[in-house]
């Protein structure tokens, strides 16, 4: 498993997938740091982070998502590689956990890097403009556990699209249900059944309700856990024509 | 007796209704080099793909060196290399990268990778990106990727696909030398007659999912009547004089082609008509002998209604 997973990491080698990982975050940091700079005042230093992570949740998550799994499916489904990957002498499952296991550590990887460039943001904006040098210290730890959830609650919405972009070979399925679900995401924020919605999962870490954080985190988690399960079984059985 | 490469017993496989691969019994002996033959859509590829456990048969079982393959799929396949026609190579990385994927997955030390780039002759061009491969270099580096862990089987799916006139040549001479290099059993398909004829000891040709005609390629051609080409002043009076010496004639615009008896001295038989023609005051410009070929069995496999 650990070679397959190795594989997996290497293929992102100078791929588009990866300067996806990159580009998400930045976005979010260059957006912070130019609203910064429109301020004329000082501002609490957890409130642009929060600003942050909740770019992150609404929107880029989903969207980030939606384009990773299209790009990464894309590898295999470009250049035809499944036959010659399910022909080797290896369990075709490995194959499907690997590259799971690989999109949810990139997904990781952006949640780490949104809060170490929205906080590298910060710092140069507040040196570039010292009057907009935010106050207080940054509670990183806690902003890091905040991403934390959201990767867990997410689970089931990386579980959704990834099942979609490795099932077809066109982008179109798996971008138009991501599109689609981000859409009804930000367009229902406020609807009760919103935490039912795999697009919506993971901003509910933001919120106050207890009881909505807690679901949305055991529905996208748990339920996240069970649906990649049943894809990689699914995906594994199945064949490739 | 060690078990054929590839065995396989009434292959089925119909796709929604389609039959693609109709009860094919086919054996690829060990050490061959066996040319799978067909028009394109006869159903190699699907028939290739249950080999290599990726489709499902209908009906029927494949076995490879005695393992069967729907079965235990991972003992079959720890014996076989591909080169499938989508060569599924990420163009973003090198070529020695794209192999070192391949070795990883099967556990193979670093050294396989120089071995079987020397094979192919691309070593040289490991650190280019697959993206700036010409087709010929991809082909081969398929084939090295193919050799990875050195299976006792390798199977091309039409290995000369694509390739301009200067890299079929290339790729022939390459696949000739291929099992002295390697010591594997070769199971090549390919709808060029010409290529197959110069590399395989070994041919089945399939038609509409059926295999009609296997053997050995020397002991095929064998059963070939022999012919005899002439050209003449007079190809009328030729053409009459010809089928009067039993001979069944075809007649064309470059002239004549006259079938023997497949057990038929050619060389004796052409003496024969040629001095006939002469006495009967024809002018004989040519008679040539044509050599039994691949080609031969195909149209005597068309004759058969297969093609």
């Amino acid at each position: 498993m650990l070679a397959a997973l190795f594989v997996e990491f290497r293929k992102l080698n100078r791929s588009l997938a990866l300067l996806l990982a990159v580009a998400a975050p930045a976005l979010i940091a260059v957006f912070t740091f130019f609203n910064m700079l429109r301020g004329s005042e000082s501002q609490p230093y957890d409130m642009w982070l929060m600003s942050g992570n909740a770019i992150w949740a609404f929107f880029m998550l989903p969207m980030s998502v939606t384009a990773l799994t299209a790009l990464v499916a894309h590898m295999e489904h470009g250049p035809k590689s499944w036959d010659h990957l399910r022909a080797l002498p290896l369990p075709r499952w490995r194959i499907y956990a690997a590259k799971t296991v690989c999109v949810i550590a990139v997904v990781a990887l952006m949640s780490v890097l949104t809060l170490g460039m929205t906080w590298a943001a910060v710092e140069v904006a507040a040196r570039v403009k010292p009057a907009v040098t935010p106050s207080g210290a940054p509670d990183l730890a806690a902003h890091a556990w905040t991403l934390a959830k959201m990767l867990a609650a997410s689970l089931l919405l990386i579980a959704v699209q990834l099942w979609m972009a490795l099932r077809f070979s066109s982008f179109v399925p798996g971008l138009a249900l991501g599109i689609g679900g981000t859409f009804f995401a930000v367009v229902a924020t406020s609807a009760r059944a919103g935490v039912f919605m795999p697009w919506q999962m993971p901003v509910n870490m933001l919120t106050n309700e207890v009881g909505r954080a807690e679901t949305a985190l055991a529905i996208g988690g748990a339920g996240g856990l069970l649906a990649l399960a049943l894809m990689i079984a699914h995906l594994a059985r199945r064949e490739v024509l | 007796m060690s078990a054929p490469a590839v065995r396989t017993h009434a292959l089925s496989r119909s796709f929604k209704g389609r039959q693609a691969v109709d009860g094919v019994s086919m054996t690829v002996p060990a050490r061959s080099v066996y040319g799978f033959l067909g028009r394109n859509g006869a159903g190699k590829t699907t028939t290739l793909k249950m080999l290599l456990g990726l489709l499902k048969p209908t009906s029927g079982s494949a076995a490879l060196f005695g393992v069967d393959v729907g079965k235990d799929r991972l003992a079959a396949a720890r014996k076989v290399g591909a080169l499938l026609e989508a060569h599924g190579f990420y163009g973003n990385l090198s070529g020695g990268e794209n192999l070192d994927l391949t070795r990883a997955l099967l556990g193979l030390k670093r050294a396989e990778l120089d071995r079987v780039l020397d094979v192919v002759e691309m070593r040289a061009h490991g650190d280019r990106r697959v993206a700036d491969y010409s087709l010929g270099m991809r082909q081969r580096l398929g084939i090295a990727r193919a050799m990875l862990g050195a299976p006792p089987l390798l199977v091309l799916d039409e290995p000369t696909n694509g390739l301009d006139p200067d890299g079929i040549a290339d790729m022939r001479q390459f696949l000739r030398a291929l099992p002295e290099r390697t010591g594997a059993t070769i199971l090549v398909s390919s709808h060029l007659l010409g290529e197959i004829e110069q590399t395989a000891t070994h041919v089945g040709i399939l038609s509409e999912g059926r295999l009609v005609v296997e053997g050995e390629l020397a002991a095929l051609k064998a059963t070939l009547a022999p012919e005899l080409f002439i050209d003449a002043d007079d190809l009328e009076r030729a053409d009459a004089l010809a089928r009067a010496r039993g001979f069944s004639v075809l007649r064309t615009a470059e002239g004549l082609t006259a079938r023997l008896a497949p057990r038929d001295d050619a060389r004796a038989a052409a003496a024969a008509l040629n001095r006939a023609l002469v006495e009967a005051g024809i002018a004989v410009f040519s008679i040539a002998h044509k050599a039994r070929s691949l080609e031969g069995i195909y149209r005597d496999a068309s004759k058969q209604g297969a093609f």
